[in-house]
C-alpha cells in the first residue's frame, strides 16, 4: 500500500503542476485585469494544437513546445487589445459575455482548422517509455513534466517577486488605480498580463499533449479545474494557484486508492470546503 | 347609458368579427399543414450535438442521411421529414426535446441517441406518447427490465458482446490469467463489468481488479498505477470515445502497450483508433458492432457512400449505428406498407434477413436485435495497407443472450 500511496503522490505533483501553470496564468489575469477569463481553457487548447502542428512540421517536439505557447500569446494580444481593452469600464456582465463567445469562437475555430477528431502526439524520443523507480513503473515524460514545470513555476515565482515587472504586476493585483497614478502604462500592464496569462495557458497544454493527446473539447475541461485553483488559492494569489495546483492534482490522485468514482468530484469538494471554510482563499487577502 | 351600451355592442361585434376572422384565418393556414402530415412521416434523430459525445453526433447523422439518400427520402409512398435535435448527453434535455418535437412536429420514430443513460430517458417518452423507438446500444435495459412494445435496440446485447471479447483475449493470449477493469461510472458500464464478472472464469481468467472512473475522466496515471502493482495480463476496458482513448494513450506511456494487450470491449473503432498513434494502438483487441471492412455487399455501398463525403475516411461504431438504425426503421415501414407506428412494430418483431452486417433477427419477445459483434486485433504498423487498415477482424460472435439473464419479463401491448 505505501508503494501505491508513493506512485499517487508522484501522479499528483505531475498533474498538479500542470493544474499550478494553467492556474496561476488565470489567477494572474483575473488579479491584475479584475477579469474571470472564460477564454483561458481554449487558450489552453490552441497551445495544445499548435504545439503538435509545430511539433510535426519540424518533427521536433522542443520546438514545438517553444514556439506553440508563442502564439497563443499573439492570440492572447489581440483579445485583449481588440475586444477586453474596450470592455473594462463596462459592466461585468458584457465582459463575461465577450470572453464565453470568445471562448466558444475559439472552439470552433479549432474545430474547423483541425477538424473535429482529436489526435495524440507521442512524447520526444528521448522522454519515451518508462523508468523503474523501484516502487514503480514511472513514464520519463512525467518525470521531466515535473522538474520542467517545477522549474518554470520557481522562475516565475522570482520573476514576480525580485524584478520590477513583477513589482507592477503585484502592485496591480493590490491596487491598479494606484499603479496607474504612479505613471505607469496600465494599458500596457493589462497587455503583458494577459499575454503572459495567455503564454502559461499554451504551455501547460503543449507540454499536456503526450498525456491527455488533443480534442477540441479539451479547452472546456480545463476550464472548471483552472477556477476551483482560483478559488482554493484567493485570488490573485500567485503562490496560492501554485499550492492549489498540486493539492487538487495530489487530492485527484490519492482518491483514486480508496475512492476512484469520486475522483472528480474530490475537487469540487475541497472547492465548497474552502468557500465555507475561508471564503479568501487559502493564501488569499480578500 | 345607452351610449355605453351601443359602445360596449360595437366592441363585442368588432371583438366577434376578430375572432371569426382568426378562426377562418387558422383553418386557412392548418389545411395545407394538416394535408402535408399526411402525406409525410417524420423521424426524429436525436444525437449528441454538445456535451461529452459532441464528436459523435454529426457522424450517427451523417449514417442515417445516406440511409434516407438511398430511399430518396421517400417510404411506404410518403416523404420522409426528417429531423434532428441536441440531446447534449443529457437525460434531462434529451426527454424533453424529444417530447417537443413529438408534440410540434408530429414525430411519429424516433432514433438515437447514443449514450445509455439518455436511451433510458427517451425510451419513456416513446413510450408515453407511443411512438416507435430504435436505441442505437448500451445498456440491457432498453431489451432488459425496461422493455416495452415501442422500443428496439439495434446494438449486440452486453452479454454477447463481452463473451466474444474474452474468446478471442484467451484464444489469443492462452497463458493468460488475470484482467484488470477500467469501468465508466454509470448505467451501462455496470452492465458490461457485470458480464465481464460471470463470464471470466468460463474462459480460465480472474478479475485483478476494478476502478470505476467518471464520465469524461482524462486522467488515467493513478488508475494504471494501482492496476500494474497487481501484475494483470491485460487492462480491460468499460469505457468508451476519449475516455478510452485517454486510457490507450497513459497505458502506453507507462510502458504497459504494447508489452501486454488491452482490451477496448465496446470500441466505436475507426473513430477511435484514428486518434491514437501507431505507437499506442500496437497489441489492441476491440470489440465493436461495426467494423468497415465487413464482407457484405450492403456494407461495400454504404462504405464507399460514405467516404465520399467524410473524404475518405471510413466509417466507424457511430455513423454505422447511424445508417443501420434508419435502415431498420425503415425496413419495417417497408415491410408493413405503412407509416403506423404499431404495424411497423408488428412487421418488425420476429424479423429476419440480412443487411449490411450480416443476418440479423429481431427478437419479438424482448425487441432485441440479434446482429454480429466484431471482435479485431490491431495491426502493426508495418503491416498496414493504408492509413486507415487499422485491424484485422478476428471473430464474428451472434451469439444470442442466454434467456435466463434477459430481464424483459413482459413486453407488453400497444
Amino acid at each position: 500500500m505505501s508503494f501505491l500511496i508513493l506512485s499517487q503522490i508522484l501522479n499528483g505533483f505531475a498533474t498538479g503542476m500542470l493544474y499550478a501553470l494553467v492556474g496561476v496564468g488565470l489567477t494572474l489575469v483575473l488579479g491584475v485585469l479584475n477579469l474571470p477569463n472564460f477564454a483561458h481553457g481554449t487558450l489552453f487548447a490552441f497551445g495544445a494544437y499548435f504545439t503538435y502542428t509545430v511539433a510535426n512540421l519540424t518533427d521536433s517536439f522542443y520546438l514545438g513546445v517553444l514556439i506553440g505557447p508563442l502564439l497563443v500569446v499573439l492570440i492572447g494580444f489581440v483579445i485583449e487589445s481588440q475586444g477586453v481593452r474596450r470592455l473594462y469600464a463596462a459592466h461585468h456582465d458584457y465582459q463575461l459575455l465577450f470572453l464565453f463567445a470568445v471562448a466558444l469562437i475559439l472552439q470552433e475555430t479549432v474545430i474547423l482548422i483541425w477538424g473535429p477528431v482529436g489526435f495524440s502526439l507521442l512524447p520526444p524520443k528521448f522522454l519515451a517509455g518508462a523508468v523503474d523507480l523501484g516502487f514503480t513503473v514511472y513514464p520519463k515524460y512525467r518525470l521531466a513534466l515535473i522538474l520542467f514545470t517545477a522549474t518554470i513555476v520557481v522562475a516565475l515565482y522570482l520573476m514576480l517577486t525580485r524584478t520590477n515587472v513583477g513589482a507592477i504586476l503585484r502592485a496591480g493585483i493590490e491596487n491598479r488605480e494606484m499603479v496607474k497614478v504612479l505613471g505607469i502604462d496600465i494599458n500596457k500592464v493589462f497587455l503583458f498580463t494577459f499575454g503572459l496569462g495567455a503564454y502559461l495557458a499554451g504551455l501547460a497544454g503543449g507540454l499536456a499533449t503526450p498525456i491527455w493527446g488533443l480534442t477540441p473539447t479539451m479547452g472546456f475541461d480545463i476550464l472548471p479545474i483552472s477556477f476551483v485553483i482560483v478559488v482554493v488559492a484567493g485570488l490573485g494569489s500567485i503562490l496560492g494557484a501554485i499550492a492549489a495546483g498540486i493539492l487538487i492534482g495530489l487530492a485527484q490522485s490519492l482518491t483514486t486508492i480508496w475512492w476512484p468514482e469520486a475522483a472528480n468530484v474530490v475537487i469540487y469538494l475541497i472547492m465548497g470546503l474552502t468557500i465555507i471554510l475561508r471564503p479568501q482563499g487559502l493564501f488569499g487577502s480578500r | 347609458m345607452i351610449s355605453r351600451l351601443s359602445e360596449k355592442l360595437r366592441s363585442l361585434r368588432t371583438m366577434g368579427l376578430s375572432m371569426a376572422g382568426a378562426a377562418a384565418l387558422a383553418t386557412v393556414m392548418f389545411l395545407p399543414t394538416q394535408s402535408a402530415a399526411e402525406e409525410e412521416v417524420v423521424i426524429l434523430g436525436i444525437w449528441p450535438i454538445t456535451g461529452p459525445y459532441a464528436d459523435m453526433g454529426p457522424l450517427l447523422n451523417r449514417g442515417v442521411e445516406i440511409a434516407l439518400e438511398e430511399v430518396g427520402y421517400k417510404v411506404a409512398g410518403k416523404k420522409i421529414k426528417y429531423i434532428t435535435r441536441d440531446s447534449e448527453t443529457k437525460a434531462g434535455t434529451a426527454a424533453r426535446r424529444a417530447q417537443g418535437a413529438i408534440d410540434s412536429e408530429g414525430v411519429k420514430f424516433i432514433i438515437g441517441p447514443w449514450s445509455s443513460g439518455v436511451a433510458l430517458a427517451v425510451t419513456e417518452v416513446a413510450k408515453k406518447n407511443k411512438v416507435m423507438y430504435y436505441f442505437s446500444g448500451g445498456t440491457e435495459d432498453i431489451t432488459g427490465k425496461r422493455c416495452h412494445k415501442y422500443a428496439f435496440m439495434w446494438a449486440a446485447n452486453a452479454w454477447t458482446a463481452m463473451d466474444a471479447n474474452l474468446k478471442i483475449f484467451k484464444k489469443f493470449n492462452p497463458n493468460a490469467k488475470s484482467i484488470y477493469l477500467f469501468v465508466v461510472d454509470y448505467a451501462f458500464g455496470w452492465t458490461l463489468q457485470k458480464y465481464v464478472e460471470k463470464l471470466a472464469p468460463k474462459y480460465g481468467l480472474k478479475i485483478a481488479g476494478v476502478d470505476r472512473h467518471p464520465l469524461g475522466h482524462r486522467e488515467y496515471s493513478s488508475f494504471i498505477t494501482k492496476a500494474m502493482a497487481t501484475k494483470p495480463d491485460a487492462v480491460y476496458m468499460i469505457n468508451f470515445g476519449l475516455d478510452a482513448i485517454s486510457a490507450v494513450r497513459q497505458l502506453y506511456n507507462f510502458g504497459f502497450t504494447p508489452k501486454k494487450p488491452v482490451i477496448l470491449s465496446w470500441s466505436a473503432g475507426v473513430e477511435e483508433l484514428v486518434q491514437m498513434d501507431p505507437a499506442m494502438r500496437a497489441n489492441l483487441q476491440f470489440g465493436t458492432n461495426y467494423y468497415y471492412t465487413v464482407d457484405t455487399p450492403g456494407n461495400k455501398s454504404f462504405v464507399d457512400a460514405y467516404k465520399k463525403k467524410s473524404g475518405g475516411i471510413p466509417p466507424g461504431y457511430a455513423p454505422g449505428a447511424g445508417y443501420g438504425l434508419m435502415k431498420m426503421t425503415l425496413l419495417g415501414m417497408q415491410k408493413a406498407n405503412s407509416t403506423d407506428p404499431k404495424k411497423v412494430i408488428q412487421a418488425l418483431e420476429g424479423l429476419k434477413g440480412k443487411n449490411f452486417v450480416g443476418d440479423f433477427a429481431i427478437n419479438g419477445r424482448n425487441h432485441q436485435t440479434v446482429r454480429p459483434y466484431f471482435v479485431a486485433r490491431t495491426k502493426p504498423e508495418d503491416k498496414m495497407a493504408n492509413k486507415y487498415d487499422f485491424a484485422t477482424i478476428q471473430d464474428i460472435s451472434s451469439t444470442e443472450q442466454p434467456r435466463d439473464l434477459n430481464q424483459c419479463q413482459d413486453i407488453g401491448g400497444f
